[in-house]
């Protein structure tokens, strides 16, 4: 057997380190980038000091959470945030309830439609939300005002804004595991549909499962677009609206939105890292 | 008809009777796509058609094409500044997010580099237009940390006609989406470059620069130029990001949305037909987007 | 797998889509207020008559009373800092203890407001009563978006206050001025023809898009008479603004509260009554403002208020009327730096102190206010709509 020895040679490693300069400058270049906007942000939400009077000597004074404490007594705060929490976790729902038994139908009986489904859960890319806000304007106001009168109108909006994602993380996951197997055995050991579906397959789908809620979750924590336009008091929304008063205040939310939004998707990195197989998630 | 061919040869239909299937068996298991189709009808295709109505039916309830001329007549500029957006974006976004990609992907040394920078896309790719524009705003606003510390070193960032709300601002704040964006896309086509070709092409004599050129880009070219139009689809159809950072500004997509909430009675096609412009513009791209991918997905195994 | 089998599990699965499809396209909100409702219409008839057909005392209680049982009066673009309605807001719940008063979105512009009131039409959390502008008023009476009322003190408000079919009334008035943040611009403008010297390149700030906010529409009016404009001709002040855009001067930020603390707007062309407040959040921030009434052209103009039609607190929103047209609403806009609608009334009653008065404007400015006709406003509103655009925002 061939031993493999690593080259240890001075020119190597020297040649190796040159080569690498050029990728190393664009990482060094990315990580400043980056992370700038973010430090701006983290500094002015933190410290109460006008960026006009700052200088070496105000570098570090007057640093304190209290931007935060003022937005998290603003009158909208609580129930725009537990809005949004809510509308996440109904997208969710209604996504995993409409893609999960979908998936599975199209992977178990339909295989001849999955090129079909595949292209119609791209197809909310080519209408994209302020276009889809325009086309709710036009065509439930007029014929159905009373879906739009509920915040929960927005639920059915979010889940087509998240199908691409969701999707093709649930059916990543349904592809890396052996259905058919999975519900021959099942079957053949007297269960019925519903004990296969909830007992066989889903704890095994149980990653890209939450993957794809995840996944949900931060698209409709951060959505905009179509809850201004149709004036519902979402998180995003009051957050845009709170920094017109008090900016610190404003820029305190949105960073509190990033730090969930970070965590939600590290929690989802780790997820997916710990299966027995690495699942490529979210691929555009 | 093909349906019987299939099923004699009995592979993807999982053990289908050998039977030629009658046409009934055949539409009863397409129901069971019916509370999808159901679903993307009601809340995907109708909004759709809703705005293509819209946009072709004039004040006298007929059908004319003036709101679609008057929609690119009227707000040429908006059209104009949205695509040159758009392109500079795709483009920059495009080489600088494969650079990235190419580095993070062949790091050798810090082994979680390459995990971080995938997560780290993963976030700022989705990263919500308003927490975006505020970061920038507390960076390169005129009030920014930036722009002071760039003023400490002698450059005056609002000398010239720069803005946050400018064609130069937005581009700058666009591209803190549209190049992760783009390493997210073009990591796995980055991955599926085998080092055994870059030694096959060395063992033949070629140079760094032969190989990029005669393998390596022409691998990654599909990739890249579907990431390219999806940066651009991207672009074009961003909203939260340009509206906090000036509500009036003149790209499409806030077009659309003054328009939206400036009218009332929501009697004038011009959003409608902003928008009719804007999925046809999406439809072209993702098409390029989705056929490149398919290209590109040929090199990986 | 068997045939029955399979035609089982087509079976369960479309029943668990159809179901979970139901469940997703009908979710209705429980928050609908279709228990309060028939209580309120029924009150509601009774009051409203009462409170419109005589000016009585026992009118007011009766609408007390029935706003008490309501419990809720749903706001809309109200800042804290604009014309004190901090103080006004929270003199309302001093009387009405137990009637709350949120304000949804305070920097709206009044289009927004018309906006929300539209988007929002049947949501418990519709707008019972707006403040907008007097281009939006008119929208809003086309578009029949007021309920007509008539407040117990409509006699005391002058004639050019109020909406003759009884649509809205105006509480408060007041000038165009120039507030200017002097740690960051020691030099403070003092005059329209100042805003145009070099050194304020890129601080200038308008309150709003003129096409969407009043404040923006009466910061362009004023230009305008500075210009050689008059109350009919507002386009001296969109070629002003224009000119300003092309130097740089101005920038195309909308000036808020945030905006003038923080410092991206540094000149703030606002109402005079919005920078009183501010003074005390920037004097914390260790900051200094001076307000200019530029002499060279003097704006003076109105805001509307009156109740929504079809909103879902009638009585409280009839209350809300009356609290801003009452002594302590009017106390509350002088405080502010407003000229309250009685402020007539209020001299002759002797309630006007010269503590009240110390942040209005001085009287022989307030005498040269003079408002635009609703054909004037009409076509100002108009002039904006064709040229602000290809003249300035997108110059």
């Amino acid at each position: 057997m061939a031993d493999v020895t690593p080259s240890v040679s001075g020119a190597a490693v020297r040649r190796r380190r040159t080569a690498r300069l050029g990728p190393n400058l664009v990482l060094a270049a990315a990580a400043v980038f980056f992370l700038a906007p973010l430090l701006a942000m983290a500094r002015f939400a933190l410290q109460n000091v006008p960026v006009i009077f700052l200088g070496r000597s105000t570098l570090f004074k007057n640093y304190s959470f209290e931007a935060f404490a003022k937005a998290f007594h603003a009158p909208q705060f609580q129930g725009t945030l537990v809005l949004t929490l809510k509308l996440a976790a109904a997208t969710v729902l209604c996504t995993l309830a409409l893609l999960v038994p979908t998936a599975l139908y199209v992977h178990l009986r339909l295989p001849k439609a999955r090129g079909l489904v595949e292209f119609l859960t791209v197809l909310p890319y080519v209408v994209p939300p302020i276009a889809m806000v325009a086309g709710v304007a036009a065509f439930f106001r007029p014929n159905a005002r009373w879906f739009l009168n509920s915040n929960y109108a927005l639920v059915p909006f979010y889940v087509v804004l998240a199908l691409p994602f969701t999707y093709r993380a649930i059916d990543a996951g349904i592809r890396s595991i052996d259905v058919r197997t999975l519900v021959d055995a099942s079957r053949s050991l007297g269960a019925g549909w519903f004990t296969t579906m909830f007992r066989a397959l889903i704890p095994n789908l149980m990653t890209s499962i939450v993957s794809s809620s995840f996944l949900t979750a931060t698209v409709v924590m951060g959505e905009f677009t179509i809850a201004a336009t149709l004036s519902k008091a979402t998180f995003p929304v009051f957050t845009f609206q709170y920094q017109t008063s008090s900016a610190r205040g404003g820029v305190a939310l949105a960073l509190l939105a990033l730090v969930g939004t970070t965590m939600l998707l590290g929690m989802l990195t780790l997820l997916t890292r710990r299966g027995p197989r690495r699942r490529a998630v979210a691929r555009f | 008809m093909t349906a019987s061919l299939s099923s004699v040869n009995g592979d993807r239909t999982n053990g289908a009777v050998p039977v030629p299937a009658s046409k009934r068996k055949w539409n009863w298991a397409w129901l069971g796509l019916v509370p999808f189709l159901a679903f993307l009808f009601l809340f995907l295709l109708l909004p759709a058609y809703g705005v293509i109505r819209k946009a072709f039916i004039g004040a006298d309830q007929q059908f004319t094409w003036t709101g679609m001329s008057d929609a690119i007549t009227k707000e040429d500029l908006a059209f104009r500044q949205s695509i040159k957006l758009s392109l500079m974006t795709a483009l920059l976004g495009a080489v600088l997010g494969t650079m990235l990609a190419y580095a993070a992907a062949t790091a050798q040394r810090p082994r979680w580099l390459r995990s971080l920078v995938t997560s780290f896309s993963g976030v700022a790719a989705n990263m919500g237009g308003v927490v975006l524009a505020f970061a920038f705003l507390t960076l390169l606003g005129t009030q920014g940390v930036g722009t002071k510390i760039l003023k400490t070193f002698g450059w005056d960032l609002y000398e010239g006609s720069f803005r946050l709300s400018s064609f130069a601002g937005w581009v700058t704040v666009y591209l803190y989406f549209q190049i992760p964006l783009m390493v997210l896309v073009t990591l796995p086509a980055i991955d599926g470059l085998k080092t055994s070709w870059r030694e096959a092409s060395s063992n033949v004599g070629g140079t760094s620069w032969t190989y990029w050129r005669r393998v390596g880009l022409p691998v990654l070219a599909p990739s890249m130029l579907g990431g390219f139009m999806l940066l651009f689809a991207n672009s074009f159809s961003a909203y939260a990001t340009a509206y906090a950072l000036n509500t009036g500004a003149p790209l499409v997509p806030i077009r659309i949305s003054n328009y939206l909430q400036g009218d009332v009675s929501g009697r004038s096609p011009m959003p409608f037909a902003l928008a009719a412009w804007m999925i046809l513009i999406m439809a072209v791209a993702m098409g390029g987007y989705l056929l490149l991918r398919r290209r590109a997905e040929r090199w990986r195994t | 797998m068997k045939r029955t089998n399979r035609t089982r599990t087509a079976l369960a699965l479309l029943t668990a889509g159809s179901l979970t499809f139901a469940a997703c396209g009908d979710d209705s909100s429980g928050d609908s207020a279709t228990t309060v409702k028939p209580a309120v219409t029924t009150v509601a008839a009774a009051t409203t008559v009462a409170a419109t057909t005589t000016v009585a005392a026992g009118a007011l209680d009766a609408l007390t009373a029935a706003c008490t049982a309501e419990k809720k009066v749903n706001l809309i673009a109200l800042p804290d800092t604009w014309a004190n309605y901090k103080g006004i807001l929270q003199a309302f719940r001093d009387k009405y203890p137990g009637v709350e008063n949120p304000v949804a979105n305070p920097d709206a512009s009044s289009q927004e407001e018309l906006d929300a009131v539209v988007n929002l039409k049947g949501q418990a959390d519709m707008p019972d009563s707006i403040d907008v502008s007097p281009p939006k008023a008119q929208i809003a009476v086309d578009e029949g978006l007021w309920e007509p009322y008539t407040p117990t003190l409509a006699a005391q408000i002058p004639d050019g206050l109020k909406d003759p079919a009884g649509n809205w009334i105006a509480a408060y008035y007041g000038i165009v001025a120039i507030g200017t943040n002097t740690t960051i611009v020691p030099n403070a403008p003092k005059t329209w023809a100042d805003l145009k010297k070099p050194e304020y390149k890129g601080k200038v700030g308008l309150n709003g898009d003129p096409r969407k906010s009043g404040s923006g529409l009466a910061g362009v009016m004023a230009a305008s008479l500075a210009n050689g404009g008059s109350a009919d001709d507002i386009l001296p002040g969109i070629q002003f603004f224009a000119d300003l855009k092309k130097s740089g001067n101005f920038i195309p930020v909308d000036v808020t509260p945030a905006t003038v603390v923080s410092g991206e707007t540094p000149i703030a062309i606002d109402w005079s009554y919005n920078f009183p407040s501010l003074v005390d959040e920037l004097t914390k921030a260790g900051l200094s403002v001076e307000v200019n009434f530029p002499s060279d052209g003097i704006y003076g103009g109105y805001y509307s208020q009156g109740v929504v039609k079809g909103s879902p607190h009638q009585n409280c929103a009839k209350l809300w009327v009356e609290h801003i047209l009452s002594d302590e609403g009017a106390l509350g806009y002088l405080a502010g730096g407003a000229m309250p609608a009685r402020y007539a009334e209020l001299v002759k009653a002797g309630k006007v102190t010269d503590d009240a008065k110390k942040n209005l404007p001085a009287d022989d400015l307030i005498a040269q206010i003079k408002f635009l006709t609703p054909t004037q406003i009409a076509n100002a509103a108009k002039a904006l709509e064709d040229n602000w655009g290809p003249m300035v925002a997108d110059a």
